[in-house]
This record gives structure tokens, C-alpha cells and sequence, in this order.
């Protein structure tokens, strides 16, 4: 079989997908997390997928790592299923929290190099190619000065650093960051963009970040994706309009917009931009959230 | 000494085989934190004891032996199975899982221990009496074992074990470090999360039921966290701290051998002692060593 030509797929095809959570309990029933998700991410985007907490974005990250299968729909990932492209190293991912055992005696060299090494058989070293992929993370992420230090002697930047580093030591094409600017200050998501700007140019990155925070979002995606267990949007930053987000955020959507100051007369498809600030303006989106 | 006299050369083997085994693995335990999934195993093998000695193996000739070794070996390996598959179901309280399998095992290794009993009762009284020393002897080298009892029978047991064991943690081990160290993200990278998970516990039961048939229940969970723990206080490098567990593994229990000999006390719990003082020692000199960094 011809391997797919991978300049010519989307980066992400996700068609009609469906997810629900199996019931956790006798008498309980699952929960429907998301339906109807239609989205293709092209190569060298900067996706950022926007939601509230609870609208089943960390549920699409872990579909589109293969960690789920949906209930329905299909998902790939350059044209491979996302459990072979995961297998192939195209998908390199930084989870929500950083749930490492930070006690374990390892050097930071030694955890960026752990997912290639997870790939050897037993009596494998580090191929040539691979060092050379490890010393480019750890050059791109500006680790080199910790390269010996133990991983639990870390700062919080340099730990997260260390695991982006870690993330791309497979050389993947795409870059998945969930919620990474998670309690970041303004300066630190500036500096966090710009790292994840030239990470993805120098290595030709797909990248998807996931957030609820506007402005990281604004800052590093050229590509917005608005989620709410449906998908209500799907474009350019610029396109994100007070109507949009109401339907996202249905209960946040003052604070948001106070956060960002965008403009509500940028509401194209409203008839009256005055309506925009409180409420929707009669779009047919599906699944609204509550 | 006579711990190098010949009728002491299959207990001390067996001892240091018991030792290479808890060395690597009292590395992951501790940094698991899978001690108490070892005292869980470890009880839980108690219910095995019961099933082996209802279905009337008591141990008294070789292949009783092995039938009973893997009657327990296979109810502890179910056990820890048992454990990991309750504990997820369980929104990952292990705590609740091992408690629940640990005295539900220990209750029906009494019942069938009775049942054994009784049954004996009723048989022939010139066999009953053999058979009821057979299993009051069986219960008491499970919970406090004696290591001087060992045969070259057990050392054989011991080696084996030790050498698969130690075989599946050199095959696995980038698996295994990248699964303890990581869980949550270890399946992204195409590791099983749940299937490196069980391997380990398959080899910690493993380890259990063969520390507990030389040394007993009670101390075989100790040796599966001792030398890990007091190697974890010398060293921040993952092969540095492996080297100092075995050395505190192998050490303690030629030195305990030699304390107990000498001062004629019980071999198990005083190479238990040993490696319980090499902890201490290991968590003093790193405390010294960091107050000298710090003044």
C-alpha cells in the first residue's frame, strides 16, 4: 500500500464525530461530551481550540491522540488513523497537567529522551538520527543547561520547556498543547507564543493548542476553533465575534469580552451590533451551550 | 562461621536470590508507590494457601511442592490483578481495592484452612495427625518462613524466578520507567499504559510469592521496599541508585545472615533489621549531606 503524501492531506480530518462517556455508576447514564464535529486542520496551522471547561476539549485532544475511540465519525491524522500516527511518532503531545512522578532519580536529557527510547527493542541504543533529534529539542527549547540537572530540581517554565522538549524529540508534525498557559501570567504567554512560534516554523509544526483563556489563544493560533460540545466556529481570529462567544461561553461571556476588547461591530452576520454584547444574534448553531 | 558450613549454603543462596530480585524491583515499588500493593499481595496469597491446601497440597513431597507454589503463585498474580482492575474502576483508589482483596483473601485462606482442617478430622486418625502438622507447618512457614528451611529445591524455585524476572525488567525497562514516571502521558508516546501496569504488578506477585516461601509473609514485603527506599536516599542518577539497592540488598542479607548466625536469631527478620538500618543510614547521610550544602 502507497503511504499517503503527507504535504497533500489535512494535518487533522475530523468528520461527524460523536463521543460519550460510558456510565460511571449503576443507575447512571453517559455522557454525551460531543456531537457532530466536522473540522480539517491544514498543514502549518496554529489551531487554537477555544471552550469552557467541561465542553469536551480535552476529549477531542484525546481522540485526536487515539487514547479514544469515537462513538462515531472518523478521525485522521495525515492520513493515518490517530493510533498509527501516534505509533509512527507524528503526534507529539503536552498534556493539561504535568502528571509525572517529579521523585524519580532522571536527568532532564533522560526524560526527553524517554518516548524514543520507549520505541527500542531491548538491546537498541539511541540511533544517530534520534540523539540528533534530542539535542535539537533540547537546543530549541533552551534546555541545554539543565541537560544533567534531576527533572524534580526544576522550575515550573523549565519543567513545562523540558516537556515540550520532550514532546518533539520524536520529530512529529503535529504539536498538540493542552491548556498550556494554564495560570501563566501576560508576559509568560507572550514568551510562551513566541517559543511555540518558532518551534513550529523551525520544524515545520502543525500545532493545536487547546486553552480557555482568550488571550493565550489570540496570542499563539492563527486558526480558531470554538467548542462546546459542538463545534459553533471555525476561522480566523479575526472572525471571533461577541456573538460567537456568547454561544461558547454562555455565562462568561462579559469578563471575556472586557479581557479582549473585540469589537462588536466585527458581529458581521448581526443585524444590530448593539445586540452582540448580551445575546446571540438567532444563528442556527447546534447544540447550544448551557 | 557456620553460615558457610554446607547444610546453610541452599539457605543463603536462596536468600541472595531473594535479594537480586527485591533490588531492581523495591526501586519501582517505592517510587510507585506500590508498597502497600505488596503487603496486599502478599497477604492475598495467604487465600492461595487455602485453595492449595483444600485441594490437598500440603507440601510434603516434591511435587506437592510445585503444585503448591503454583496454586499461590496464581492466586497472588490474580490478586494484584484484581487489585489494578478494582482500583480503576474505583476512580483509582488503589487503597480501597487492596483493602478489600487483602481481607477478603486472608478470610477465605481461614475458611479454607479450616475446612482442610476438619476434613482431616473425619479421615483416618494415622493420617490426620500427619496431615494436620503438614498444614499448621504450611501456615507458619508462609507467615514468618524460615529461611535456614530452604532446600536446593527452593534455590532452583528462587533462581528461576529471578532470573525471569529480572529478564522482563531488562526487556521492558524504558516501558516500565517511562509508564512509572509518566502514566498520564505514556500512552500518547504508544506505551500500554494498562499492560505495562500489569506486567509490573505480574512480576511484583511473582517476587512476592517466592520472598515469602524463604522468608514468610510478613517480611517478604519488606524486601520489596527496603533497598529501593535507602538506595533512592543516595543517589539522584536511576543507575546509581539501582547499583546501591542490589549492594544494599545482596549486603544486608549476607551480613544479617552472619548477625543472626552468630547471636543465634532468626535469619529473615535480622537481615530485615540490616536493611532496615541501611535505610536509616542511607536517609541520615542524606540529610547530612544536605545541611553541608545549606550552611
Amino acid at each position: 500500500m502507497n503511504e499517503p503524501d503527507q504535504n497533500q492531506l489535512p494535518a487533522v480530518d475530523i468528520r461527524d464525530v460523536a463521543f460519550r462517556y460510558p456510565p460511571s455508576g449503576v443507575g447512571e447514564q453517559g455522557i454525551e461530551v460531543l456531537s457532530d464535529i466536522t473540522m480539517r486542520v491544514q498543514p502549518n496551522t496554529r489551531l487554537g481550540i477555544l471552550g469552557p471547561n467541561g465542553g469536551g476539549k480535552s476529549t477531542l485532544i484525546k481522540l485526536i491522540l487515539g487514547i479514544l475511540e469515537p462513538n462515531a465519525g472518523e478521525i485522521s491524522v495525515f492520513g493515518h488513523r490517530p493510533t498509527q500516527a501516534r505509533r509512527k511518532g507524528l503526534i507529539g503531545y503536552l498534556p493539561q497537567r504535568i502528571g509525572a512522578d517529579l521523585d524519580w532519580p532522571l536527568s532532564v536529557e533522560q526524560v526527553i529522551a524517554m518516548p524514543l527510547r520507549a520505541k527500542l527493542k531491548p538491546w537498541q541504543k539511541l540511533s544517530d538520527e534520534d540523539q540528533a533529534s534530542i539535542d535539537r529539542a533540547i537546543e530549541l527549547l533552551e534546555v541545554d543547561q539543565l541537560r544533567d540537572r534531576r527533572i524534580g530540581a526544576l522550575s515550573g517554565g523549565q519543567l513545562q520547556r523540558t516537556m515540550i522538549a520532550r514532546a518533539i524529540s520524536t520529530r512529529p508534525k503535529l504539536l498538540v498543547l493542552d491548556e498550556p498557559t494554564l495560570g501563566v501570567d501576560i508576559a509568560g504567554q507572550q514568551r510562551f507564543s513566541s517559543l511555540i512560534d518558532t518551534i513550529s516554523d523551525e520544524l515545520g509544526l502543525t500545532t493545536i493548542v487547546v486553552t480557555h483563556d482568550m488571550r493565550a489563544l489570540v496570542a499563539v493560533a492563527d486558526r480558531v476553533a470554538c467548542l462546546s460540545r459542538t463545534l459553533h466556529f471555525h476561522d480566523t481570529p479575526d472572525g471571533l465575534t461577541p456573538a460567537v462567544l456568547a454561544q461558547v461561553f454562555a455565562h462568561d461571556i462579559e469578563p471575556i469580552l472586557g479581557a479582549v476588547h473585540i469589537d462588536a461591530h466585527a458581529a458581521d452576520d448581526c443585524d444590530d451590533p448593539a445586540h452582540a454584547h448580551h445575546h446571540d444574534c438567532g444563528h442556527d448553531h447546534k447544540g447550544d451551550a448551557s | 562461621m557456620s553460615i558457610f558450613h554446607a547444610d546453610h549454603l541452599p539457605a543463603l543462596l536462596a536468600g541472595l536470590g531473594i535479594a537480586l530480585i527485591g533490588a531492581p524491583l523495591s526501586v519501582f515499588v517505592v517510587l510507585k508507590r506500590l508498597a502497600f500493593i505488596g503487603q496486599g499481595v502478599s497477604h492475598a496469597a495467604f487465600g492461595g494457601v487455602g485453595v492449595a491446601l483444600v485441594l490437598g497440597f500440603a507440601g510434603s513431597s516434591v511435587t506437592d511442592s510445585v503444585m503448591q507454589s503454583i496454586i499461590i503463585l496464581s492466586f497472588s498474580i490474580g490478586a494484584a490483578l484484581v487489585i489494578a482492575a478494582l482500583g480503576r474502576s474505583n476512580r483509582g483508589r488503589i487503597d480501597t481495592a487492596i483493602g478489600i482483596v487483602l481481607s477478603a483473601s486472608m478470610a477465605l485462606g481461614f475458611i479454607l484452612f479450616n475446612i482442610a482442617e476438619s476434613r482431616h478430622d473425619h479421615d483416618d486418625h494415622g493420617h490426620a495427625h500427619g496431615a494436620h502438622a503438614d498444614e499448621h507447618h504450611v501456615i507458619e512457614e508462609i507467615l514468618f518462613g524460615n529461611i535456614l528451611d530452604a532446600n536446593w529445591n527452593m534455590v532452583w524455585a528462587t533462581l528461576v524466578a529471578g532470573a525471569l524476572i529480572l529478564t522482563a525488567l531488562w526487556w521492558f525497562r524504558h516501558k516500565l520507567v517511562f509508564w512509572s514516571f509518566d502514566e498520564p502521558v505514556c500512552a500518547a508516546y504508544g506505551v500500554r499504559e494498562y499492560r505495562t501496569g500489569n506486567l509490573l504488578l505480574i512480576l511484583l506477585a511473582l517476587a512476592v510469592v517466592m520472598s515469602m516461601q524463604v522468608v514468610g509473609v510478613i517480611l517478604a514485603a519488606a524486601i520489596l521496599v527496603l533497598p529501593g527506599a535507602a538506595a533512592l536516599h543516595l543517589s539522584s542518577r536511576l543507575r546509581v541508585v539501582m547499583i546501591w539497592s542490589l549492594a544494599i540488598a545482596l549486603g544486608g542479607t549476607v551480613i544479617g545472615f552472619v548477625i543472626g548466625d552468630a547471636s543465634h536469631w532468626p535469619i529473615g527478620p535480622s537481615i530485615v533489621l540490616v536493611q532496615s538500618c541501611a535505610y536509616l543510614g542511607a536517609l541520615g547521610s542524606n540529610k547530612a549531606m544536605g545541611a553541608l550544602r545549606s550552611s
